[in-house]
């Protein structure tokens, strides 16, 4: 039998809560699948688009951008960017026909190690049905 | 070798021809392009010209050179991968397109053999479609040392005449594709060949671009190298690649290294289209960029068709499809542009 | 109807009082019944200009140029640049000023009517006339045209040969222009979004082949990129180098420059391309639908920047160009941003 599908995430995490909180998880011995990669970035006010596009065609089956909780953000207000910036990108992304449990946002502290397990946990159970992504993936050979 | 082919017969003829892939203008949307056809009933010969030219068949737009890849990251195994074994008949070639292809041989089969191109080409027998009057107002292939009729790098010239075609085996292999069954085609007769002539010179009349001077070009190009004409051409120029991609001769190309996956290392050596109309085209690592604006861009493109390419090998790098006026966003007219550097004073 | 008479008068006169450097305007192309753009310096050269349905350019395009011109020149241009603007070309200037790229001061808008017709699309009128010569298109009354062919005259309605940004627009004169030309017409048979919807309504599957077939098609000429007034990006992603190189980079920084798009024409670096200009189009595409038309290989490319027009529309209120004093889409917010895509 072959193995079961395991997706690949990209996530995108703020380097004030977010990533913190990941690292919360893991000296907090909280146990999460491992399927995920995490890209710590200054804000999410500063992923671009094209980060997540990049994200998609190097194979990722699943991305995620996470930041700091709404009046939290360490730089005021760039997670408020993010928020317009990224409905903007979910709407385009299913639009052209991605499948919309791809691409996921969420807000996570540095407080929230379990929220953080959880939220990887249930992404993961999201994408292991949809299989590999292979819409946006590079293929040039 | 001259034959008659009723239009029913076409099909059939297509049929015998089982051991190429075919291929034949297709509808796309608006235009027409290329394409392989399944079917030899599908195969239509009544279409303009296609947006695409013949080069995107014979010089595609992606060529992969070789794969490389490497499992340890040291050693790197490389591969290189020559177009398919596939022999191809292109039907409902213009001769303007056709002249083209002749062009580019000579471009990547003079010093230095380009193996990628020449694969494709021997493999590949062009049956050509003679234009009984232009197929856009914008055609002007009898002002360039062509003709509607032209058989210049044709294997095999059709003829529309109404219920019939009226077939012209140029080469070798051209003859070759003709000796098929017995009763496919008729021998043409006199009758035929008077009505192909008449329709021939009728077909001249009716192109109504001129470029006066054509054989002065050359010269009248290099005097106009450093003047203010080109700024004044080429002000609504936007710098886009339409004119250059779109057109069957132009043929300058870039070659990249594009990698899948970085580890395990895996990628592709390809060539692929570029053009001297996009500003990085002749952008230095040292960041100096001799032909930095547009007036430059244009010069150059109609220096290369009119000036350059005629000093080396003796032809015109433009065949007069029209496919670069009638798509240019912005209305650029290359005939206006020559027309007006003739009488350019200043 | 649109007085053109009236029209060079007033452009003569700007030009005569040197007013302004030189007029962006129309003249009749080389071959054929096309307008093409002209760049109009000298008073005499006034009766050049032309109005008629083929009159499809955004001449605000130029104004880029116009602008590297000026930033890039010691000696300082009082002086405005003379433009002549329909509805749609009126918000792009807006969008311009907004994000400060250009100023208020260095262009001269004159706005003109679309009144109750629009522009032609080429090949909505070819296959009307299957495929007869056109040798003049002109605007008769109301919404119709007339066509001058070998055959005489015919007169066509709007809706048949209308652009289908045309019919789709929402506003058939420059609001807020200082000079207005024409009637302002509210126009009944305009139903913006319509092609969108027929898209948006298919399923996920079907929406995604058509996008993949779409794009497959896409040859990179990068028309869409460079007739687009929005496009000013001196460096754009999919170049592989441009201005960022300079005599002090080092050989190390240019290795270390991420090229974001490949080169070939293939599925995911077409995306990249597309889905990127997309999103630079979010809150500034003002639907000119330049891009459509000159693209060679018929990409509906109106139909990808419609989604994120809508959606900035449905969830932020905001429409673009309609205000240039508005902070532009993604550069601002408001506390209740919506949020429940959100976990």
């Amino acid at each position: 039998m072959a193995d079961p599908f395991e997706p690949t995430i990209m996530a995108f995490l703020c380097k004030w809560c977010s990533s913190a909180g990941s690292d919360l998880a893991g000296v907090s011995r909280i146990k999460y699948p491992h399927n995920v990669v995490p890209i710590t970035v200054m804000c999410s006010g500063s992923v671009s688009p094209m980060y997540i596009l990049d994200a998609f065609k190097k194979g990722a089956d699943g991305v995620l951008v996470s930041g700091c909780h709404p009046g939290d953000c360490h730089y005021i207000k760039g997670n408020y960017y993010a928020r317009r910036r990224m409905a903007l990108m979910k709407e385009l992304l299913e639009y052209v026909g991605l499948e919309p449990e791809r691409f996921r946002m969420s807000w996570v502290s540095a407080a929230e190690g379990v929220k953080y397990a959880r939220l990887i946990e249930a992404f993961v159970e999201e994408l292991k049905p949809l299989g590999p992504q292979t819409k946006l993936k590079r293929m040039v050979s | 070798m001259e034959k008659i082919l009723t239009k029913q017969a076409l099909p059939r003829w297509i049929e015998q021809l089982d051991a190429y892939q075919i291929y034949a203008p297709v509808r796309e949307q608006e235009g027409w392009k290329y394409a392989i056809v399944d079917t030899p009933d599908s195969v239509t010969l009544d279409y303009p010209n296609t947006v695409l030219s013949l080069k995107s068949i014979l010089f595609p737009q992606r060529e992969v050179f070789l794969e490389f890849h490497s499992q340890n990251g040291r050693d790197l195994e490389v591969e290189e991968l020559l177009p398919g074994d596939a022999q191809s008949v292109i039907f409902g070639v213009r001769p303007c397109d056709a002249k083209a292809i002749s062009l580019m041989d000579k471009v990547f089969g003079g010093d230095y053999i380009d193996n990628y191109y020449w694969k494709r080409r021997n493999q590949t027998r062009l049956i050509g479609l003679a234009c009984n009057e232009p197929v856009s107002p914008d055609c002007f292939c009898n002002a360039v040392d062509g003709a509607p009729y032209s058989t210049e790098g044709l294997d095999i010239l059709m003829t529309d005449l109404g219920d019939r075609y009226f077939l012209e085996s140029v080469t070798e292999k051209g003859e070759e594709l003709l000796a098929v069954e017995d009763d496919l085609f008729q021998e043409a007769g006199k009758k035929d060949q008077k009505a192909v002539k008449d329709l021939r010179s009728g077909a001249e009349k009716k192109f109504e671009r001129k470029i006066p001077e054509l054989q002065n070009m050359p010269e009248i190009l290099a005097n106009l190298f450093d003047s203010d004409f080109w700024e004044q051409e080429s002000m609504s120029c936007i710098r886009c690649g339409i004119c250059t991609y779109l057109c069957p001769s132009c043929h300058c190309f870039d070659i990249n290294d594009e990698v899948e996956t970085a580890a395990p290392l895996k990628g592709v050596r390809v060539r692929t289209w570029d053009t001297c109309q996009f500003p990085d085209f002749t952008m230095h690592s040292s960041g100096h960029n001799p032909r930095s604006d547009r007036a430059a861009r244009l010069r150059q493109r109609v220096s290369h068709k009119y000036r350059y390419f005629p000093e080396q090998y003796d032809a015109f790098l433009c065949t007069g499809c029209g496919r670069c006026i009638d798509k240019c966003p912005v209305g650029i007219d290359i005939v206006e542009v020559l027309n007006k550097a003739v009488d350019y004073e200043g | 109807m649109i007085d053109l008479a009236a029209l060079k008068k007033e452009a003569k006169q700007l030009l005569k009082d040197e007013k302004v450097t030189y007029l962006l305007g129309y003249r009749q192309g080389s071959n054929g019944h096309r307008a093409v753009p002209a760049f109009i310096r000298e008073p005499e050269e006034v009766e050049q200009l032309t109005w008629d349905p083929t009159c499809t350019y955004n001449l605000t395009r130029y104004l880029i140029d116009e602008v590297r011109e000026r930033n890039s020149s010691e000696e300082r241009e009082d002086r405005p640049v003379g433009i002549l603007v329909k509805g749609c070309d009126n918000r792009a200037i807006n969008v311009l000023l907004q994000e400060k790229y250009l100023r208020k001061e260095d262009v001269h808008v004159i706005g003109i009517s679309c009144e109750h017709a629009g522009m032609v699309d080429e090949k909505k009128l070819a296959r009307e006339l299957k495929n007869q010569p056109v040798m003049e298109i002109e605007f008769g009354e109301g919404d119709r045209f007339v066509v001058t062919t070998e055959e005489g005259k015919t007169t066509i309605s709007a809706e048949k040969i209308l652009a289908d940004r045309c019919l789709e627009c929402k506003a058939s004169y420059p609001a807020g222009a200082e000079v207005i030309f024409g009637d302002k017409v509210k126009r009944e048979f305009t139903r913006p979004y319509k092609g969108l919807q027929e898209i948006e309504t298919l399923p996920a599957g079907e929406r995604w082949a058509f996008w993949k077939a779409q794009f497959e098609k896409c040859i990179r000429c990068y028309a869409c990129r460079s007739v687009c007034t929005m496009c000013y990006c001196d460096e754009c992603v999919v170049d592989s180098i441009e201005l960022a190189v300079t005599a002090d980079t080092t050989a190390e920084e240019k290795a270390r420059k991420v090229r974001w798009a490949e080169r070939s024409p293939v599925t995911s670096e077409n995306f990249t391309f597309h889905l990127t200009r997309a999103m630079h189009m979010a809150g500034r595409c003002v639907d000119c639908g330049e891009c459509e038309r000159a693209c060679p290989v018929d990409i509906p490319l109106r139909l990808l920047y419609a989604k994120l027009a809508r959606t900035a529309d449905k969830m932020f209120d905001y429409e673009a160009g309609s205000d240039p004093d508005q902070p532009p889409l993604t550069s601002s917010f408001t506390m209740d941003d919506p949020g429940d895509f959100i976990r």
